[in-house]
């Protein structure tokens, strides 16, 4: 490799491209001191450091947001900012920093050390950021890798409970199988591209740009396009679509509540993220392929995720599967974005409202949930809205929207992507939808009636078991949070300038 | 040069695809199939490896070393996924004493 | 356009949410019941006021427009408010019915009454605003904002069966809401206008009308979305469980204003759009409306013991009358049906107040245990009379010219159906004086002695009677001088008339 050739490379360093994620890594590392160096009984503010670290962060990024060096590409072509990665970053980190919140609602209650959840917590975003603006196949199945690894830690982390190991060791294979079939892509498209010359310079298949090039030159080509499919079922994991979706369910449940939440919003917005960038970036040329292939997910996994999370009583399942049914709804603006350009942003705004509602109902999961958070059931929420109005309202709002209920913000997400799904003529994909949208209803409709219609059973002759206690009443800074998202929710459903005008075409 | 090499014949691409075809699937229908944890797990390597596999013979065969360089980045990931894996398979030996899939099964419903 | 009218317009819908939140925010239960009354009472001062102010002469075209951008305006949705001619009359009667019901609401003394009346004027702001919406996509933005209160409503405060009636109810009117959202998309969408305003879509069918089987598939669509909103035989069977588990004011702003969102629709939305869509379906929509709502459900009414359940039938077999206008394609049904519309509304809402009344002195719903309750309670069974009266569309009462109109112009497409829909009404005679009579007159049962000797009967109080006075004046004010409604009908319906091709069949 010639010498100019490095100091290029090295010119295209903009370590300031990565500030975000570098402070982040910075600032994980830096809770690990600080549990070194303070006393034991000053630990109590090491998730309140994490949380201020991303909000910082947050802040600096929704700052700078247009800055994103023209979508140059830097660091030898490893990275490329983008406009959408950097809704992906603001995304990113405002589901961490509610993620952090849960846990200071969850971990005392459980017997686990709290620094290293946060720890990896801040990794884990670093590596969901550094995901969505990897412009290279070797930085996307790092920055992929560490946060699946760093989920593995996560899903098992109450490792007294027997229920959250078993979740992670299902999360392990299963994760780590999907990793295998994507590397195996990664490396089919890598032979097939082989060695291109360009000015002097060599590419290759690892380089997104490269891969566009190749398979626009050379339509069909086999190996290609398995590697593709190959990726793209790998990713079909991380957003949990049929046939990828047997482990949501159990590991859902397992988890502890801030990380089923975090795999809910965060993991499935990475795989959308991903996706968006995989679909309109190198493997564009595919369409013909890609466009029936993705359809065809889209409306098993609607159909799929609605049929089974409409037997369920347990809430975490009951949001994994539902969680299944919003990737299927997300998949049809995906297929629709290949001919409706706009609809890449009605998905964002969906995951938008999917983060609001969903945090929103998780918050309340997390304070209605006893110490063993895996065995939640609807009936749990029986007198919820008597005795917790707050903690009743919210859910009501959280869970309305889920369902996309109008006036909320799930409603304009869902209408948003249907209107695109509509201009895209995707009419057999709409139908698998609505029928999916009544079924969901249901199930929804059977949570908020577990929580606000009094329903009187006959105590068990016998069986005197103990009253299930209180759930616990939030604290300040949890009554703010929810009482946001809540807010955020209702008004995005009437008010959409705060988001449309930035994710949509004005 | 060692006698025993020269004397090898000179493998094409094919070959070497096909072996790691080969190890990519017993890895694939190992990991469906078996009931014992950790032989899933080297199932799991035996994927990875299988990627390594073609990885290295691609690079080979078209001249470009980025192949090789991400052979350590995959080798790096998989001893991270293996670490983390097998802690968590001790740990939950010690609470249900056992590794075998089928008893796992704490979280049907 | 007078500036301060389109105000007091969107303060009109603002009103009521408004309220509802402040007392959703924690707001006392004194000032709350104060804060509500007032809410409910507002936007009729405003109805009346801009019907007093509407220019008769442009009815067909919107007056009061004002435009809110809400973010989406790229996408041609914008909160954009506005009455013509035909939207008058049902705003009105949503102001009006919503009064009613409110009061009867504040009255009513329901557990957790905030809660109550927080969704109620949700409810209320709905309805305004469906009727003031002229974007298609607002419309059903408000239709949904006032549907979700009844689920709840259902839900906590139902009667009898109120889960299965709640969960029921929601599932059927969502699918209807689906469905007519999906049509109206189809609509933004094909008509190549990519804006919701229905002055826009209007203008770009205008330039260039939609193909013929793009019509009939959004009219398909629409009808069945709509259809099932309203009752449709036989989609139907969610609406006499619902009216029937339904706490009285829900019953009342629901059966009396919300069901007409599809009706409305149909004559605002697929009326001037897909002109050949509908006549596609004319024929089978009159057949479902005809033999299924008129005659198949009218008899179905005659057998129902149970007094609320007997109205909840009887308004889905009124609601056969309006479709049955409607597929009659003219200007003439058009407007009996937004006249029947209007009178239907008032007097089904009247009537679900006055079987709680009763309710409220007999303890039961049940036909065959009541009677003789004319004797000690004489006001109540006068207003339950004239109710009836109205309700069977005798002369003197608005519903006597919605019928009325409605018959003049299915004679014109159907003489056999103009039989049925005249059998129709001397089914709706039978049972509703065979109710009346059953209720007020003849000996008391064996219960009712029981109950009644417990607990005296009282006749209405003021509580009751002002709700149910502002209802019956209604009636009466559009019975005796009905051009107040029908002329701004008119109006709005002949500059621009339906135009069609001869029928093909």
């Amino acid at each position: 490799m010639s010498t100019e050739l490095l100091k290029a490379v090295a010119a295209s360093n903009e370590w300031w491209a990565l500030g975000p994620e570098i402070i982040l890594a910075c600032a994980a590392l830096g809770l690990l001191v600080l549990e070194l160096v303070t006393p034991k009984a000053q630990h109590r503010f090491i998730p309140h450091a994490a949380g201020m670290a991303l909000a910082v962060v947050l802040a600096g990024v929704a700052l700078n947001f247009g800055k994103i060096w023209d979508g140059e590409e830097l660091f030898g072509g490893l990275i490329r900012l983008s406009m959408p990665g950097q809704v992906a970053r603001v995304f990113f980190l405002l589901s961490s920093l509610l993620v952090c919140f849960l846990a200071t609602v969850c971990l005392p209650r459980a017997r686990v050390p709290r620094v290293e959840f946060y720890h990896l917590l801040l990794v884990v975003t670093a590596a969901l950021m550094l995901l969505a603006q990897s412009n290279h196949f070797v930085m996307f199945f790092v920055a992929l890798e560490t946060v699946t690894i760093g989920f593995y830690i996560l899903v098992s982390y109450y490792r007294e409970r027997a229920s959250s190991l078993e979740a992670g060791l299902k999360y392990l294979v299963l994760g780590a199988l999907s990793s295998a079939i994507l590397l195996f892509g990664i490396v089919l498209l890598y032979g097939a591209v082989g060695r291109v010359e360009a000015g002097g310079v060599v590419h290759t298949g690892f380089e997104f740009g490269t891969v566009l090039t190749f398979l626009r030159e050379n339509p069909g080509n086999f190996l290609a396009t398995a590697g593709a499919l190959l990726v793209i079922g790998g990713v079909a994991f991380k957003i949990g679509a049929f046939p990828f979706q047997i482990w949501v369910p159990d590991v859902y449940q397992g988890a502890p509540t801030p990380v089923t939440a975090f795999l809910a919003v965060s993991s499935k917005a990475a795989g959308f993220a991903v996706l968006l960038l995989l679909v309109h970036g190198a493997f564009a040329p595919l369409a013909g392929v890609l466009v029936p292939v993705l359809s065809l997910l889209a409306a098993a996994t609607i159909i799929f995720g609605n049929l089974s999370a409409l037997t369920q009583r347990n809430t975490k399942r009951l949001m994994g599967l539902s969680g299944v049914a919003h990737a299927g709804y997300l998949l049809i603006g995906v297929v629709a974005s290949f001919t409706v350009p706009w609809a890449a942003g009605a998905v964002w705004f969906y995951l938008f409202t999917y983060l609001l509602a969903s945090m929103a109902v998780f918050g309340v999961m997390a304070y209605v949930a006893g110490p063993d958070d895996s065995g939640e059931e609807l009936d749990h929420y029986a007198r919820l809205a008597r005795e917790r109005p707050f903690l009743g309202a919210v859910l009501a709002v959280g869970v309305g929207s889920l369902a996309g209920i109008p006036p909320l913000a799930g409603f304009m997400g869902k209408l948003l992507l249907f209107v695109a799904a509509f201009h895209a003529q995707l009419y057999g994909l709409l139908a698998v939808a609505v029928v999916g949208v009544v079924i969901s209803i249901f199930y929804y409709f059977g949570w908020i009636k577990a929580a606000w219609f009094e329903i009187w059973t006959p105590p068990a002759a016998g069986t005197d078991s103990p009253a299930r206690p209180l759930p616990a009443g939030p604290k300040w800074v949890g009554v703010a949070a929810l009482a946001l998202l809540t807010f955020a929710t209702v008004l995005l459903g009437f008010f959409q300038a705060p988001l449309s005008g930035w994710l949509l075409p004005r | 040069m060692i006698p025993l090499l020269a004397a090898a014949p000179a493998y094409g691409l094919p070959s070497y695809l096909f072996v790691s075809a080969l190890l990519f699937a017993i890895g694939f229908f190992g990991v469906l199939l078996r009931k014992n944890t950790l032989v899933i797990y080297m199932c799991l390597e035996l994927m990875l490896l299988a990627s390594t596999l073609a990885l290295v013979a691609f690079s080979k065969f078209n001249g470009t070393l980025d192949g090789n360089v991400f052979v350590f980045f995959i080798l790096t990931i998989a001893a991270a996924e293996v670490a983390v894996g097998l802690a968590i398979i001790v740990a939950l030996f010690r609470k249900r004493h056992t590794i075998q899939v089928e008893e796992l099964n704490q979280l049907k419903h | 356009m007078n500036p301060s009218n389109a105000q007091l317009l969107q303060l009109a819908i603002a009103t009521p949410l408004g309220a509802a939140l402040i007392i959703a925010c924690g707001l006392p239960k004194r000032f709350s019941t104060k804060l509500a009354a007032a809410a409910f009472t507002a936007p009729l001062l405003i109805a009346l006021w801009l019907w007093s102010q509407f220019p008769a002469e442009n009815a067909h075209q919107y007056a009061y427009l004002s435009t809110t951008y809400t973010g989406l305006a790229a996408f041609g949705i914008s909160l954009k408010l506005g009455l013509n001619g035909i939207a008058l009359p049902m705003f009105l009667l949503a102001a009006i019915v919503g009064l009613a019901a409110g009061l009867y609401a504040l009255r009513s003394g329901a557990e957790r009454l905030k809660l109550y009346l927080v969704l109620l004027l949700v409810m209320h702001g709905g309805l305004l605003g469906v009727f003031a919406s002229v974007d298609i996509f607002f419309f059903y933005f408000f239709h949904e904002l006032a549907l979700i209160p009844t689920f709840i409503m259902v839900g906590i405060w139902g009667g009898r069966d109120r889960n299965y009636a709640a969960m029921k109810l929601t599932i059927y009117l969502t699918a209807g809401a689906m469905l007519s959202l999906l049509g109206l998309i189809a609509l933004y969408v094909k008509s190549g206008a990519n804006s919701f305003d229905l002055i826009e879509l209007k203008d770009a069918v205008a330039a260039q009308a939609l193909a013929g089987h793009t019509q009939n598939w959004i009219g398909g669509l629409l009808l069945l979305g709509f259809g099932t909103l309203v009752s449709l035989w036989p989609l139907h069977t969610w609406a006499p469980l619902g009216y029937g588990a339904a706490p009285s004011s829900a019953a009342m702003l629901h059966a009396g204003v919300l069901k007409k969102f599809g009706l409305y629709g149909l004559i605002q939305i697929a009326i001037p759009l897909i002109p050949l869509g509908l006549q596609h379906w004319a024929w089978k929509l009159a057949l479902l409306a005809g033999i299924g709502n008129v005659l198949v459900v009218g008899f179905v009414t005659m057998a129902q013991r149970d007094l609320k359940q007997m109205l909840g039938y009887s308004s889905v077999m009124h609601m056969g009358y309006c479709f049955l206008g409607i597929a009659a394609l003219s200007t003439i049904g058009t407007g009996g049906v937004v006249l029947l519309m209007v009178a239907h509304g008032l007097s089904v809402a009247l009537l679900f107040l006055l079987a709680t009344s009763i309710h409220h002195r007999t303890h039961t719903f049940d036909l065959s245990e009541m009677g003789g309750l004319a004797q000690k309670t004489p006001v109540l069974a006068a207003f339950f009379v004239a109710a009836t009266m109205a309700g069977i569309g005798l002369p003197g009462f608005a519903n006597f010219w919605g019928e009325l109109t409605v018959f003049v112009a299915l004679w014109k497409f159907s003489h056999a159906l103009t039989a049925v829909a005249v059998a129709g009404v001397i089914i709706s005679a039978v049972y509703g004086l065979r109710a009346a009579a059953r209720v007020f007159f003849g000996p008391a049962s064996e219960q009712l002695q029981r109950v009644t000797a417990q607990h005296p009967p009282a006749d209405l109080d003021w509580k009751e009677k002002l709700p149910a006075l502002i209802l019956l004046a209604a009636l009466l004010l559009f019975g005796f001088y009905p051009k107040a409604i029908s002329q701004p009908v008119d109006q709005a319906l002949n500059p621009a008339p339906v135009t069609l091709t001869a029928p093909a069949r």
